[in-house]
């Protein structure tokens, strides 16, 4: 279904992200090749220069796919509206089986584009540019995802056939069940919620100790912290936290919660949960390049800066998804 | 260290407004067709939204399954003697006959929708009389009697009068007394309509006897729309069932469909904007290449001249979205989007005017910046890539 205004979009977002990234890439290539920090010739000079232009497009690149991340949830959110059984955006993306990976490549992509834009901050904070190949491999392994990711949204929105009335028999014969589906079952609400709640105190510890005293251990404990709490997080908002948001039982579902009906909520969640764990996680990320030449302050600065953030954030976030549920607890929910 | 940061993002947006201001027909040109651009594609989003809503508002009050026979490929007369054969189906409510027509007038040009049912046979039919400003529903033994919508009894100037005549298929004249007027409120529904009993709607059209146009099936829980929808099209091989829900798909579909063609074509004016920003962008004068290289002299990054230009774009298209955004809400309610009316309604262009509401939410605000800012946004970086890094002595010693 490309004929429709939200396909084309995403489509034109994708294609304009893989022209950036071609243009950075084409760069990256000639950095890896011919980067002489030493020389002064006008080639380096030159380099220097496209350095400032690869360095621009990607960050455009992470600003561009964070909106298509958005867009391509809001888009899955009209699908629904004409595919048979799809109530929300959940039935869009299971429609067919490219909807889930596109969105997850998707999510994937935001984290991965942050990183880089992490190293390239550091680097130039280096006279030296110390870390300009580990930079432009990485750069080159970027590519490949940005691919993956316009592949597989393109296959998904091709792979989506609108339920319309044919000129025979407006009766559709396959089972439209119109209940809900949720998109995962069968988690025990209970041991969710500890598991949910022990995390938190378990990152709160460990990021106040890691303030007080500097262990290397620990930072690396932390970021494998993070990642756990970012899948954990989504499980026990899809689960637990979205009914209470709906107010409704049986009603689980990560998306409607994007939606103006619910104040836009989902955008606080998931806009405290995705930088927290970039921070998180990029704190250890730093600290793999504290042995290159002239970071080792920045690193130290970035990886305190990161770990208050994160922490910050993380506080943000569970008053946020403790909002409905006390709510819920206290006044006894809606109305 | 972030408030410094902060302090120089500010300094560098003030720079980026003087040099916008200081190179204002460069800017303002760009601004405009920036602008017309997004009007067009944020006034195609909002008819299709407004449509959309309104065909859903329209739909509420359908009924719930409706049946047309077909032949040939063709819907045509449906007996009355279905029905019967309805009969041992469980769930459904009642089974209203309808015919339902439209009445080209070619004295005025234009086209009514004509209805006629037992309104005492439909599950709501005695609360309809609240729907009227004045009079009352036809009964079934009234000849001739009808209740309009409002633009129907403009268009037929019935201020002193109550009485008007059609013609048959054969040019014979049938007359009708007017016996009730629909009130304001339901325009949407009710604008254009003309309602009357069974027998007189058949006379009109010349229908033979025992047949009707569609039969109404009102369901009694919506979830069984599908099942008793394929029990009845078992029943009834020759019959198009038509459920709510399906023609609502099939609205948003069509209207996404139409909207998304016209994007397509709107997507070769967005290429020739962004060429003529990249061309704009790209062509340096002196004056901006000597002012480029005295910034780089007095201390200032590639990264900093980045950032200008980086403000610079934001700011244009923050004022295109606004002015062109503005000015489609104007154009789809003040003009009732007269530029693109046709396109998206299909070939009628004998429709009573309608009132366009076009409800814009964040999302689709943020569709429209995917179209037309991102494009903008990546036109501009290169060039603006390729000014920063003049070298200053060429440019100064030139």
């Amino acid at each position: 279904m490309f004929l429709n205004p939200w396909s084309l979009a995403l489509t034109l977002c994708s294609l304009v992200i893989l022209v950036l990234g071609a243009v950075a890439g084409k760069t990256a290539v000639r950095v890896l090749r011919f980067w002489e920090p030493g020389s002064d010739s006008n080639r380096q000079i030159k380099l220097e220069n496209e350095i400032w232009l690869s360095s621009t497009l990607v960050a455009y690149g992470l600003g561009f796919q964070i909106i298509t991340l958005i867009l391509f949830v809001l888009a899955a959110d009209q699908f629904c509206q004409v595919i048979v059984g799809a109530m929300c955006a959940t039935g869009a993306l299971l429609a067919n089986s490219y909807g889930m990976p596109a969105l997850l490549v998707k999510l994937f992509g935001v984290f991965f584009y942050g990183f880089w834009i992490l190293i390239h901050q550091l680097d130039i904070r280096s006279e030296h540019y110390p870390l300009v190949r580990i930079k432009y491999l990485a750069l080159l392994l970027l590519l490949p995802l940005l691919v993956l990711d316009a592949t597989l949204q393109t296959l998904y929105i091709a792979g989506i056939k609108p339920d319309i009335i044919t000129s025979c028999c407006a009766v559709v014969f396959s089972d439209s069940t119109g209940g809900s589906t949720n998109l995962m079952t069968g988690y025990s609400q209970q041991g969710l919620l500890i598991a949910f709640i022990g995390s938190i105190v378990g990152l709160m510890a460990m990021g106040l100790v890691l303030l007080r005293r500097w262990q290397a251990w620990l930072v690396g404990l932390y970021a494998a912290g993070w990642l756990w709490f970012f899948g954990l997080s989504l499980v026990v908002i899809t689960t637990v936290i979205s009914s209470y948001v709906y107010a409704m039982p049986y009603h689980k579902c990560p998306f409607c919660i994007l939606k103006p009906e619910y104040h836009y909520f989902g955008f606080a969640l998931y806009g405290t949960l995705i930088p927290a764990t970039f921070f998180g996680a990029s704190a250890a990320l730093a600290g793999l390049m504290r042995g290159k030449v002239g970071l080792g302050e920045m690193v130290d600065r970035y990886q305190r800066l990161a770990v208050k953030l994160s922490l910050i954030l993380l506080v943000i976030f569970s008053g946020l998804s403790f909002y409905h549920y006390l709510k819920y607890l206290i006044s006894g929910g809606e109305g | 260290m972030a408030q410094t940061n902060f302090e120089k993002q500010i300094n560098i947006l003030d720079y980026a407004l003087s040099s916008l201001w200081r190179h204002r027909m460069k800017s303002l040109s760009i601004l405009l067709v920036f602008a017309a651009v997004i009007f067009l594609l944020a006034s195609f989003q909002m008819v299709t939204q407004a449509l959309s809503d309104k065909a859903k508002q329209v739909l509420a009050y359908t009924p719930e399954i409706t049946l047309q026979k077909m032949s040939a490929g063709r819907q045509e007369a449906i007996p009355l003697a279905y029905k019967d054969k309805l009969a041992g189906i469980f769930g459904i409510r009642r089974v209203v006959p309808r015919i339902w027509g439209y009445y080209f007038d070619e004295v005025l040009l234009a086209n009514y929708t004509v209805m006629g049912m037992d309104v005492e046979e439909m599950p709501e039919g005695s609360r309809l009389d609240t729907a009227l400003a004045s009079g009352k529903m036809p009964t079934p033994d009234e000849q001739g009697r009808v209740v309009i919508g409002h633009s129907v009894k403009k268009a037929l100037d019935l201020e002193g009068r109550t009485t008007f005549s059609f013609f048959r298929p054969d040019l014979s004249l049938k007359t009708f007394t007017v016996s009730g007027e629909f009130s304001r409120s339901t325009d949407i529904l009710t604008n254009d309509l003309i309602v009357m009993n069974l027998p007189d709607a058949r006379d009109l059209y010349s229908i033979p006897a025992g047949k009707v146009t569609d039969l109404c099936v009102y369901v009694a829980n919506p979830k069984e729309i599908d099942t008793i929808a394929r029990k009845i099209s078992e029943a009834l091989p020759g019959v198009r069932v038509l459920t709510r829900p399906q023609i609502q798909k099939t609205y948003q579909v069509v209207f996404g469909w139409r909207s998304g063609f016209g994007s397509i074509c709107l997507l070769s004016a967005l290429a020739a904007f962004v060429i003529l920003a990249w061309d704009k962008a790209s062509g340096l004068s002196p004056e901006e290449r000597r002012e480029i290289a005295i910034l780089k002299v007095l201390g200032w990054e590639t990264s900093d001249i980045l950032a200008v230009r980086f403000w610079e774009s934001v700011i244009v298209s923050g004022l295109a979205c606004m002015v062109g955004m503005t000015a489609a809400h104007i154009h789809v309610v003040y003009f009732a989007a007269s530029l693109f009316r046709p396109v998206l309604m299909g070939w009628s262009v004998l429709r009573p005017d309608l009132h366009l509401l076009p409800r814009m939410e964040a999302g689709d605000i943020l569709l429209i910046l995917a179209f037309t800012v991102i494009p903008y946004l990546a036109a501009t970086v290169i060039p603006a890539w390729r000014s920063a890094t003049v070298p200053a002595d060429s440019a100064l010693g030139g």
